[in-house]
């Protein structure tokens, strides 16, 4: 434990020089904490990266193809017993290929910059975050998660609309999601083919990661081939021919296609979510009086958070029950002689305005200001 | 984390690669051209008789000459160098940030049936209704759209209090006057006290007189002050804008009722203020990174993590997302709880129940001295605190 709170202590210094040239005057804490969040935002580069490096490569074995053939193909004419008219041909049909494939890369170089535009758009936005403007941008942020969880869950129209609506396309990857769309959709159709035509595209990275996809597809074309099919009784057998399957399968695709990209396997929002949960779940979520502003009141929140554990709280905070505020050294807590506890913000005002005596809003007694006594919490 | 790095890194790899892309161009310009050449000279040599064997030559000379050129080497550097930079900038996007946020993940199944519940009613109270109506369809989700009509409501009598209009406002806060009163609000007397200055401006002293009559008159026990005022604007009738009350005019008012409103309607029905979605989000922004520098130092205790009943460690968050109050003895460093309680000592220092026990020996009487001060305290006299 004591590691830990020495890297925390450390941490401050070294990151909040990342910012500091922004913004002077808001205190450091905020901006180590707008330091430590923008840490957070590794997918969000990495996704638009991983895309514009597959073009650049795909685009580069494109020429790399197409010159070699033209080559070996003037090699084999000069090799060849061509008649005259037949070499002219030839070599006028390298030239129009030649054409072809020029005109292919500047379609190719026009993705490319597209997609480099993207990647810097994702900087530039990640260095637009300021603690002055911060709440737009935490939106962003929150819309950002949304269409991320959506995508995953293949809601694309909602997750394209949602883009749209705040004019957020560059910062989100719905082009990505595109290309795992069509697969998804074959796999729901039963269908391996479009699923093996990406594995052949990604072989070199899913060798890489030892990804035993394209064995599980084979496998599953395999058994759809054979005659005897859904009829065995053998249960050891009979679950090979399940729908169950293919909906593996396309998990499996999900996460193959989200290591491929960078992407976390989970859902920024689940990941959100749990993390958020954690740090606010406190025994007192759960009682009936728990304040509505508490997202753990809500009992949907209460049940995501069932299985996730307790935060922990090394030092008292006390929150006013009243006025809600924090009651610490400017504001101490002041003790009713019924042991109630309330700030000395609250008492005060509501002594002032009723002549000295105070109202315990909680069991109706009523006291007189000067009995009340100061608690100390260190 | 060092953003212009990043984006010096970032520049390189675009560099490279317009460099990759304009010597690929060169050299299939050259490509082309070399054939073209080899073309037209075969074509030029067309009268000839000898011809037969010519555009043989020419194109056994084409072949070697693309050999001597070898157009794909030349390629190769260019290619290294941007392979070079396209593998280097992700390394550094993964030493600059934390590379694997489910690094703290449970691995507990999120049902989501529930998360889209909450997506959608996220939708529902930012006003979003198209999308929220979307996203419960695409994601066939039938009986999610529970809170869609009330906020459908709520923007409705916003839209109208836009168009400074009370009317929608006034009667949904008549329709719930008694729980307003419960909650301790005086939403119904100010949305009253604004309606009452929109009649005074618009349509004469007359007019708001009669109006203060049938609906100021039920405040008046409580406020009467406040209703004293409106009633001296009266006189400043046409003119209140000269008067000491012309802050009444503000349309700051009117931006602030319509707060006041969400927050009450809110609550009513049973809902935050703020989007409970965009709350736990915030949270799990700030806290994050706690749990992910603690997953650092328990690695190895992977299953531990998995099964913790509570956080190891604490994560501190914003004031904003303090929500209830927690006291954590200063002896024994455990949270009060029920069984536990927080209690003050006769000095007003406060300690939690087990500890005081064990300071004082369980003896109610012994008096023992208190860790914080000099003050010797009996647990007898010591008193359970309520926060």
């Amino acid at each position: 434990m004591e590691t830990l709170s020495n890297g925390t202590t450390a941490s401050p210094t070294a990151t909040a020089t990342v910012v500091s040239s922004a913004t002077v005057t808001a205190p450091s804490s905020k901006l180590t904490q707008l330091a430590e969040s923008l840490k957070l935002e590794h997918q969000f580069l990495r996704v638009p990266f991983e895309h514009y490096k597959k073009t650049i490569r795909a685009n580069h074995r494109i020429v790399e193809k197409e010159m070699s053939a033209v080559i070996s193909s003037v090699a084999e004419a000069a090799d060849g017993d061509l008649s005259r008219e037949d070499a002219v041909q030839h070599l006028n049909s390298l030239v129009s290929r030649l054409q072809g494939l020029k005109r292919k890369l500047e379609e190719g170089s026009r993705t490319e910059h597209l997609q480099a535009q993207r990647c810097r758009a994702r900087l530039d936005h990640l260095e637009s975050a300021d603690t002055e403007s911060l709440s737009e941008w935490n939106n962003t942020r929150l819309t950002r998660i949304l269409v991320d969880y959506m995508l995953r869950l293949s809601y694309y129209d909602t997750a394209i609309k949602l883009a749209e609506s705040c004019n957020i396309q560059d910062l989100v990857d719905v082009d990505v999601f595109h290309e795992a769309k069509k697969v998804i959709d074959a796999l729901q159709n039963k269908e391996v083919a479009p699923a093996l035509v990406w594995c052949a595209d990604n072989k070199s990275r899913l060798k890489k990661s030892k990804s035993k996809f394209e064995f599980q597809l084979r496998l599953q074309e395999f058994i759809e081939l054979l005659a005897f099919k859904s009829s065995t009784e053998c249960a050891t057998y009979k679950v090979l021919f399940e729908t169950k399957q293919w909906d593996y399968l396309v998990d499996q695709f999900k996460q193959e296609f989200c290591r491929l990209y960078g992407m976390t396997l989970e859902p920024l929002l689940n990941i959100y979510l749990q993390a958020g949960l954690s740090a606010l779940k406190t025994p007192f979520c759960y009682e009936d009086d728990c304040t509505k502003e508490d997202p753990l009141s809500q009992e949907s929140f209460r049940n995501l958070a069932l299985q996730l554990p307790f935060s922990k709280q090394h030092h008292s905070k006390l929150v006013c029950y009243i006025t809600k505020e924090l009651m610490d050294t400017e504001n101490p807590p002041l003790v009713l002689p019924n042991g109630y506890v309330y700030s000395t913000k609250a008492l005060e005002e509501m002594a002032a305005k009723n002549n000295g005596k105070i109202t315990c809003p909680r069991t109706g007694s009523v006291y007189n200001y000067s009995a009340v006594v100061k608690a100390y919490i260190s | 984390m060092e953003l212009n790095t990043i984006k010096d890194a970032f520049d390189r790899v675009a560099k490279k690669q317009k460099l990759s892309s304009s010597k690929t161009q060169e050299v299939m310009e050259q490509l082309g051209q070399e054939i073209e050449q080899a073309l037209s000279k075969i074509r030029s040599v067309h009268d000839n008789t000898a011809s037969q064997l010519d555009h043989k030559l020419i194109l056994t000379e084409l072949k070697t000459k693309l050999k001597e050129i070898a157009p794909l080497s030349h390629l190769e550097g260019t290619q290294k160098e941007l392979n070079i930079a396209l593998s280097k900038y992700p390394k550094l996007l993964e030493k600059s940030f934390n590379p694997d946020l489910a690094k703290a993940y449970r691995n507990v199944d999120f049902d989501i049936h529930t998360v889209n519940q909450i997506i959608a009613s996220h939708f529902y109270q930012e006003g979003l209704f198209d999308l929220g109506d979307c996203f419960l369809s695409e994601a066939k989700e039938a009986d999610a759209a529970a809170l869609k009509t009330p906020y459908l409501e709520m923007y409705q009598i916003l839209e109208a209090m836009r168009s400074q209009n009370l009317e929608a406002a006034l009667n949904w806060a008549a329709t719930n006057h008694d729980k307003l009163q419960q909650n301790g609000s005086d939403l119904e007397l100010k949305l009253h006290r604004l309606q009452f200055i929109e009649i005074l401006q618009k349509r004469g002293r007359d007019e708001a007189f009669k109006y203060a009559r049938t609906f100021l008159v039920p405040f008046a026990s409580n406020h009467m002050a406040e209703i004293q005022k409106l009633m001296a604007c009266l006189l400043w009738a046409g003119r209140l804008d000269t008067s000491p009350y012309s802050e009444l005019l503000s349309p700051i008012h009117w931006d602030k009722l319509a707060e006041e409103l969400i927050r009450q309607f809110c609550n009513l029905l049973g809902q935050s203020y703020k989007s409970p979605l965009s709350v736990t989000i915030a949270a799990g922004v700030q806290g994050l990174p706690t749990l992910l520098k603690l997953m650092n130092v328990m690695t190895g205790k992977k299953q531990e993590w998995q099964s913790m009943k509570q956080l190891p460690i604490p994560v501190d968050l914003d004031r904003e997302f303090q929500f209830h109050s927690i006291f954590v003895c200063p002896v024994s460093r455990d949270q009060a709880s029920e069984e536990n309680p927080p209690m003050l000592l006769s000095c007003g220092h406060v300690l939690c129940k087990q500890s005081i026990t064990k300071l004082s020996k369980n003896n109610s009487t012994r008096p023992f001295k208190c860790p914080y001060c000099p003050s010797e305290v009996e647990a007898g006299q010591c008193r359970q605190l309520y926060f």
